[in-house]
């Protein structure tokens, strides 16, 4: 299962950073920028006045999702663990790493030139989750953990990860892997590949277009009000509105066939996007859900322009991996029952 | 439902997000460790599709007879960005794959090591791939 990889990847990441913190354990911490200090740069205007944060941006990092448990708690790495952890990203990449035979090697899929994870932190925190305080998603409540068991017995498996619970049918895959979303924000957030995105504005409407499995997030800034609640969306309902240099973005109205992490309907999002530098929008989410989430949490993740183009990510054009993973499973049934 | 499955679904349904290594789909679900090939053989053409381009490539048996094998690779949109098109890899080149059979037994492979015959990195080293360099490719040397 993918989630295997991942666990490799993360103790991977995990043992790097320790390496690092424990060769370095004697330096002080010596931070790095805050919003508040970037904040200050004003961003040029559209012709009809709005803070203009139109461009191709990028939202690839090497910075940690969550804060590795071995940095101390500290919330910034120092400038020398940020250069030694690119120059390893640079350097140690999947190709050199073999573990012939394994399945961790069959999740490394193919050469790094197919890859585009970054070789940069694009922010020198520990991790891109900023509140709670120490850098981690909060537990979930009993009452998500209580949900989750239910999950075998529902028609489709409603995760927006890469792991599936089963190769019956394609309904037992990931929404990603089904080509159909990775939940929100898992769509604004950095992945392997396809970490672009497009924003366009016009009077009263900021489009987003995200590469990876393709769609537009259209969010009106015109003062109208979510649609009403028994109206479900995969992305749910953005509406936005300008708090000064800041596009705020709240979204509610999710469906109940996707999970975040745990959380549906009940998600409810505040993305606030800020352009703090000619070349940088500050992406900050709030992700709140009570039934599912002990207390809202926050992620930063930088977004960097490329003035690169967008291509369309038809994720169904040729889908022979969901062939494969299923075809595999009847073939591997077939010669257990055959009592090879 | 077995213990194991229960588990694993919980599991799955309360997991993590895709993170910075992850891929669009399992490559482990479709391919079988157990099953590790190298197939040394010819491009005859590429899919450049999405989600995940194939390399069709000829393999010479030792009878001489010729078997079609279909090699998966990744997006295309990671080598368009950097100026590569499926030209980039015109029928006839010699590639040798290292990688894993399909679970389902049919002949497809990923390619988790393509290389050229001398051991030259595909891609590699053409201009602006910004492919990471790692000292294996030949012309680092």
């Amino acid at each position: 299962m993918k989630v295997h990889g991942f666990a490799a990847a993360m103790i991977a990441l995990a043992s790097t950073v320790g390496t690092l913190a424990a060769a370095q354990d004697s330096r002080t911490t010596t931070g790095g920028p805050t919003t508040d200090a970037r904040t200050k740069w004003s961003s040029p205007r559209t012709p009809w006045g709005e803070p203009d944060l139109q461009g191709t941006y990028s939202n690839r990092t090497i910075t940690p999702f969550e804060r590795p448990a071995n940095v101390g708690g500290r919330e910034f790495f120092t400038k020398e663990e940020v250069a030694s952890l690119e120059a390893r990203a640079q350097q140690s990449n999947g190709d050199e790493v073999r573990n012939k035979g394994t399945r961790a090697d069959v999740e490394r899929a193919y050469n790094d030139f197919w890859w585009d994870r970054g070789t940069k932190a694009t922010t020198p925190r520990t991790s891109l989750v900023v509140d709670p305080p120490d850098g981690r998603v909060p537990p979930l409540t009993e009452e998500a953990k209580t949900r989750a068991l239910d999950e075998p017995s529902r028609p489709a498996f409603r995760g927006a990860g890469a792991a599936g619970r089963g190769t019956d049918t394609w309904l037992d895959r990931s929404t990603f892997e089904r080509c159909i979303t990775r939940g929100m924000p898992g769509a604004m957030s950095p992945s392997a590949y396809n970490n672009n995105y497009r924003f366009t504005q016009g009077p009263g409407f900021v489009a987003i277009q995200i590469e990876m499995l393709g769609g537009t997030r259209m969010i009106p800034t015109d003062g109208r009000s979510h649609i009403r609640s028994a109206i479900r969306q995969w992305m749910g309902d953005s509406v936005g509105h300008w708090e000064g240099e800041t596009l705020v973005v709240d979204t509610t109205n999710f469906t109940d066939k996707v999970l975040y992490r745990g959380a549906g309907e009940n998600l409810h999002l505040v993305e606030r996007f800020t352009r703090v530098g000619q070349d940088e929008i500050e992406y900050r989410v709030t992700v709140d859900d009570p039934t599912t989430f002990s207390r809202p949490w926050t992620l930063v993740i930088p977004f960097v322009n490329t003035g690169e183009e967008m291509f369309e990510y038809a994720c169904h054009e040729g889908n022979y991996g969901m062939e494969g993973i299923l075809s595999g499973a009847r073939e591997e049934e077939r010669a257990k029952a055959a009592g090879k | 439902m077995g213990r194991s499955r229960l588990a694993v679904s919980v599991a799955a349904a309360v997991s993590l997000i895709a993170g910075p290594a992850l891929g669009h789909h399992s490559f482990s679900a479709e391919f079988d460790s157990n099953k590790p090939v190298q197939l040394k053989g010819t491009v005859a053409r590429v899919e450049w599709i999405n989600p995940h381009t194939w390399i069709h490539i000829d393999v010479k048996q030792p009878d001489g007879s010729v078997e079609r094998w279909m090699i998966e690779g990744g997006t295309p949109n990671t080598l368009l960005r950097r100026g590569l098109t499926r030209d980039a890899l015109p029928p006839g080149t010699e590639v040798v794959v290292d990688g894993y059979r399909a679970k389902n037994g049919s002949n497809r492979a990923n390619g988790r090591d393509v290389t050229f015959p001398d051991g030259r990195r595909l891609f590699l080293g053409s201009s602006g791939t910004g492919a990471p360099r790692d000292g294996r490719d030949a012309s680092e040397k």
